[in-house]
């Protein structure tokens, strides 16, 4: 069994500018806005001075969000709260949509996350350009020292693409071992099965004797550990037996349940803490390019 | 197979759509949820400042009356007892006033009294000397059988009866 690691599947190209290609990232990101933008107008549509619970929850995350804004960049920042709160739910969804199934994470192509640090870099430029003047942007890639401008310079274009990088290679690597993982299991599975079912039709049968004498005895004596054994003889019993009968030839079987363990931190957590991190990262960088107004 | 991108690649129109979906997403997101709910949000806050505010206020105002009604209710209380105390001074002085004039006047009636019994003793006496110098006088006349001449008898009487003295 071989892994193939590929980009996104493309489903047909527009041929129109030398041929727009729309792939899976395409449509999901399509799709992600539509039904984003949708929830945003249902949600906003009926706001009360008294909430109901929907409203509730939808104050409490804009409010969260909000704080963190607040926290991060500063109070005078605050009107930076929308940008975050899209760029954070954008990345967060577009992480989660690969859990669909069907659908690609739109952050696991480059494109995207290439695309959204180089919006907030273009963002950090103008808004340095805007506070400082175009000089003192120029200006500020000589601090502390002369010596240290080409550092500045490669650290102001590394920025982007590290942060680009950094949101793509956690959840495109994450794909791409659960992948991995489900051909691994595959193989385990095929590899058990034929070994049971090589023993002959003889050996499943007695497995899931010993399985089923075990469970009687398991009862008697009321033992965690032997009801575990049992369960094992007597589902590896089974499974020898319809082996045999070639019924079961080519399911994984070891692919339910065990890569679900996997996904919870590649696609959950991983998603969450690379959309809080891109976030993140976003806020110090805008708020560094604007600083607190000077108090007079 | 043609038909996939690279896996580290970067597509020019993937990367233009996924610029517009941001933007659609952020401006929609702005206006129709995030905005409106971020002003509602500061809306309630202000209100329940507000209304803070106003307790605070009524609050101080309240002490601020309290502290004037205590101050006006002392200010009461001492003004009436100031005034029961004048009061009761000068029902003192006017009750001493009454005792003196009562006495001034029972002492007038009394010295009044005492002369007119005085003058009636006086009188009676005098009438009781006349009488009794005219019964003497007629008395001696019988005595004496022959009439007196009044007058120098009645001097005579007089006399005895002043030699008599007082005890009559």
């Amino acid at each position: 069994m071989n892994v193939n690691v590929t980009g996104p599947y493309i489903y047909f190209e527009i041929p129109i500018f030398g041929g727009i290609p729309i792939t899976q990232t395409t449509v999901s990101s399509f799709l992600l806005t539509a039904v984003l933008c949708l929830l945003c107008v249902c949600l906003g549509r009926h706001l009360q001075k008294r909430p109901g619970a929907v409203q509730v929850l939808v104050e409490k995350g804009v409010g969260m969000m909000h704080g963190m804004v607040v926290d991060t960049m500063g109070a005078h920042n605050a009107h930076w709260t929308p940008f975050i709160i899209v760029l954070f739910v954008s990345s967060i969804c577009g992480s989660l949509i690969g859990m669909t199934g069907f659908l690609r994470s739109t952050t696991a192509d480059l494109s995207t996350t290439l695309t959204w640090s180089i919006m907030v870099s273009v963002l950090i430029w103008y808004n340095n350009i805007k506070n400082n003047g175009f000089v003192g942007w120029l200006k500020g890639f000589t601090e502390p020292i002369v010596v240290m401008t080409p550092m500045n310079i490669i650290s102001e274009i590394a920025q982007p693409i590290s942060m680009a990088f950094r949101h793509f290679g956690n959840v495109a690597g994450g794909g791409v071992i659960t992948s991995i993982l489900y051909t691994a299991l595959a193989t385990l599975s095929a590899l058990v099965l034929n070994l049971i079912a090589a023993s002959g039709v003889a050996v499943g049968i007695a497995l899931t004797a010993a399985g089923i004498g075990l469970l009687i005895l398991g009862l008697k004596k009321k033992n965690l550990i032997l009801y575990v054994i049992a369960a094992t003889c007597g589902i590896l019993g089974i499974l020898g037996i319809l082996q045999a009968g070639n019924v079961l030839s080519g399911v994984p079987i070891f692919q339910f349940g065990i890569p679900a363990v996997l996904s919870i931190y590649f696609d959950v957590f991983s998603g969450f803490v690379q959309a809080l991190v891109f976030s993140l990262l976003s806020m110090v960088y805008i708020a560094t390019a604007c600083p607190a107004p000077e108090e007079a | 197979m043609g038909q996939f991108e690279s896996f580290i690649g970067v597509n020019f129109w993937t990367a233009l759509f996924t610029l517009l979906n941001f933007l659609a997403l952020f401006f929609v997101a702005r206006h129709y949820l995030i905005g409106p709910v971020m002003q509602l949000i500061q809306a309630r806050q202000k209100e329940i400042d507000d209304m803070y505010a106003n307790a605070d206020a009524a609050q101080t105002e309240a002490a601020a009356l309290q502290a004037e009604y205590q101050l006006k209710l002392d200010d009461a209380q001492a003004t009436s007892e100031r005034i029961v105390k004048e009061a009761v001074a000068r029902g003192q002085a006017r009750e001493e006033e009454i005792l003196r004039q009562a006495k001034a006047e029972a002492d007038a009636i009394r010295e009044k009294a005492s002369a007119d019994i005085a003058m009636e003793k006086k009188k009676a006496v005098n009438d009781a000397k006349d009488e009794i110098s005219v019964i003497a006088v007629a008395i001696a006349g019988k005595v004496v059988g022959r009439e007196l001449q009044a007058d120098d008898h009645a001097r005579l009487v007089d006399k005895f009866i002043d030699e008599l003295g007082d005890d009559v």
